[in-house]
């Protein structure tokens, strides 16, 4: 199979156009013929900016799950809650519907587009030809499914937006939401910084 | 970096060439993770800095205490949460895991009390009403002084005091804790000093010990020497003056209250140190009798009546009080065939202060005083209501005795009660009988007896003869010198009239100071008769 970057031809990530490649030179840059969106053959400094991206996500990630997401006060006693914690009282009080899902969402999927990322990089480095089309997969996988994440930051800017009801009932929102949605966007900027076509870059190389 | 060759410049002639290759930039995108590293980072120092030490401590119960929610709060500001409850091992109480705030560590002591803040009136307050709707939190006193611990033991009853309130401390021993409770005011001259701050039984020694807390600067009016008492009751005193009721606060009256009271005595009194201990008098009269730790036991052996005897009657020296009786049985002896009282009485020897010298080693104070003839006697204190009391006394004619040690007790000698009461009557008697003019009515007698003489000289000197006529005239005359005299013998005499008259009102006057012996008897059993009437079901 021959790729576009052999046949020296590269598409418009906004438009798709495919055009002619030239290499720039000097502090030149390369544009679309067309809707005049910048061009690369393969996204800049795609590895490098993902690993630091996908190393700041799991830093934050952390703290978005030790530190309290809602602090609830209801008549003087107040409580604060952790993703975590949220998740054990739904389970344990009659809703593991609703716990299974912020656990999903917040927990698992978070954890799950960190460790994707972090092998995707890694095979990619290695110039690993295993699989590339499974790999792909988790890499649509990662993108279809990250932003379903800032579910939980939704819910507790809503809650918090509702439950002011004074002494009798009062929620806020803890520093974790912040962590959480920190989180949340630099996994998603992390996917959209990778460049799949380098998993099948290697694939090319190990066929010469 | 132009791909051009470079051309040689022929005045500086040979330079050496640039290199070119692509440079290493860093890429901006790093920064993210470093920033990300940086909050991180700090966050982790601020959770280790700030994460203080994590204490156990053991309640009886977990009511109301929830892992994780619970907080430990000193004056309502959050000082540590509870992270875990559990059993211990043997069942017996909980078990709180508590995290602390890092400010806290200082004050966790050996000396620090925690217990739980929960809704609870007490002693006329209310507190804790906020737990109500916030769920309890756990209390605590810090103290800064003490070794620094991790293991504590929770109160189950809050303290009264907490922290370094200024003042003093002290143990009053108590027979019973009567109304009173922890809390409970103390007074002096009425104003609330302090407070009840725990009590205990003690068991070994079957009495209460009772702590209070007298506040700064009051805890300085409290000496060796003051009284505390019971300030719970309402004393009424009925005397000629009117009726006097005697109270403390009603606050004191209806939830209990301790009141205390320096009294001026003749040794000069020092400032009581803390925990020193006190008695705790059941009410305000008791506290003027002085107290004495020292007490000895006799037993004084009586076969008279001992009607009017109670325990707590005074025995009496010289006219003061050393001590009083304990307790009196009846008892019947069979190898004498007669009946006799032993009375047991406590003496308190710290009473007679002893100047000039003391009592030789080894000898017994009260050997000696009964070889000098001292005896114990019943006496009637007062004759209204026949209330009896002992009295030491030395009575020089009475045969020697001496102290036998072979009961329990030492037996001190007695000798019979004297008849106070048929002594006054008899004294009364002589008394009226001496207030007779015996004298003036003898002269008279003595003055008819000489005139009749004179005028049976004037006849025998006038008539010289004896005439036939006026013997018989003086024989009646004679006759009714006689008769008068008689007569006069008949009203004044043993037997007379007016004898008995007195007697009789003597006997009245008995009568009467019975009936009111009886009527104070009615009235001490029945105080509120005196409002209500005497109860006819009686």
């Amino acid at each position: 199979m021959v790729s576009a970057k052999q046949l020296g031809l590269v598409s418009c990530y906004d438009c798709h156009l495919l055009s002619r490649w030239r290499p720039p030179s000097g502090g030149q840059k390369s544009f679309c013929p067309r809707c005049d969106a910048e061009l690369h053959l393969r996204k800049p400094n795609s590895i490098s900016r993902t690993w630091a991206l996908m190393l700041a996500a799991s830093i934050l990630y952390i703290p978005a799950n030790l530190l309290p997401m809602t602090i609830t006060s209801s008549l003087g006693q107040t409580q604060s809650d952790t993703i975590m914690s949220g998740v054990i009282y739904f389970l344990s009080h009659g809703a593991p519907g609703i716990g299974l899902v912020i656990f999903v969402a917040s927990i698992f999927l978070p954890l799950l587009k960190l460790i994707i990322l972090a092998y995707l990089l890694i095979s990619v480095q290695r110039k690993s030809s295993w699989r590339p089309r499974d790999r792909t997969q988790l890499y649509r996988i990662t993108e279809a499914v990250g932003r379903w994440s800032m579910l939980d930051v939704f819910v507790v800017t809503i809650l918090v937006a509702l439950v002011k009801l004074g002494i009798f009932a009062n929620i806020d929102a803890g520093p974790a939401a912040v962590y959480f949605a920190s989180v949340v966007v630099i996994t998603l900027i992390a996917a959209e910084s990778f460049d799949p076509r380098l998993i099948w870059d290697a694939l090319e190389r190990n066929h010469e | 970096m132009s791909e051009e060759t470079p051309r040689p410049i022929p005045a500086l002639g040979e330079t050496p060439v640039a290199e070119v290759r692509t440079k290493r930039s860093f890429s901006v995108v790093w920064v993210i993770p470093l920033v990300a590293l940086l909050i991180g980072g700090w966050l982790a120092y601020k959770a280790f800095s700030e994460k203080g030490p994590t204490i156990t401590i053991t309640f009886e119960n977990a009511e109301g205490l929830e892992a994780g929610k619970t907080k430990i709060k000193y004056k309502d500001v959050d000082i540590g949460k509870v992270t875990k409850i559990a059993l211990s091992k043997d069942l017996s109480n909980v078990e709180l895991t508590a995290e602390m705030h890092k400010e806290a560590e200082t004050y966790l002591t050996d000396q620090t009390r925690f217990w739980v803040v929960r809704a609870r009136v007490a002693a006329g307050e209310v507190s804790g009403l906020g737990t109500l709707f916030s769920g309890v939190y756990i209390g605590i006193d810090p103290r800064e002084e003490g070794k620094p611990q991790r293991r504590f033991k929770g109160l189950e009853v809050p303290p009264v005091l907490t922290a370094d309130l200024p003042g003093r401390h002290f143990t009053l021993l108590a027979k019973d804790l009567g109304s009173l409770d922890v809390g409970s005011p103390v007074y002096y001259r009425k104003v609330k000093v302090g407070k009840v701050v725990s009590y205990a039984l003690d068991v070994e020694r079957d009495n209460l010990k009772i702590q209070v807390f007298i506040q700064a600067p009051f805890h300085k009016k409290v000496t060796r020497e003051t009284r505390f008492f019971n300030a719970s009751g309402v004393d009424v005193a009925l005397n000629a003056s009117g009726l006097h009721v005697n109270t403390e606060s009603l606050v004191s009256v209806m939830l209990g209250g301790i009141a205390f009271e320096t009294p001026v005595g003749l040794k000069a009194s020092k400032q009581a140190p803390e925990n020193f201990a006190f008695r705790l008098y059941p009410d305000r009269e008791s506290t003027k009798e002085k107290e004495y730790s020292t007490k000895r036991y006799f037993l004084l052996y009586f076969e008279d009546d001992v009607w009017g005897l109670a325990s707590g009657a005074p025995v009496s020296f010289k006219g003061i009080k050393v001590g009083q009786v304990v307790d009196f049985s009846l008892q019947f002896d069979w190898k004498k065939k007669r009946f006799q009282i032993p009375v047991l009485v406590e003496i308190e020897p710290e009473r007679i202060e002893q100047i000039h010298g003391k009592l030789p080693e080894g000898k017994s104070m009260v050997d000696e005083l009964v070889a000098r003839g001292m005896r114990a006697q019943l006496k009637t204190g007062n004759l209204l209501t026949g209330q009896k009391f002992i009295d030491l006394a030395f009575h020089r004619k009475a045969p020697p005795e001496k102290v036998r040690y072979d009961e329990a007790y030492p037996v001190v000698p007695t000798i019979p009660q004297p008849l106070q009461q048929l002594v006054a009557s008899v004294q009364n008697i002589i008394d009226r009988l001496e207030k007779i003019p015996t004298d003036e009515i003898g002269r008279d007698v003595k003055t008819v007896l000489e005139s009749a003489n004179n005028n049976l000289r004037k006849t025998e000197a006038m008539f010289g003869q004896i005439n036939e006529n006026t013997l018989p005239e003086l024989t009646r005359t004679l006759e009714k010198v006689r008769t008068s005299l008689g007569e006069i013998e008949k009203g004044y005499g043993a037997d007379s009239g007016t004898n008995r008259d007195l007697r009789k009102a003597l006997d009245e006057l008995s009568e009467a100071a019975r009936s009111i012996r009886v009527l104070t008897e009615y009235l001490q059993r029945h105080p509120e008769s005196l409002i209500r009437g005497k109860d006819d079901k009686e």
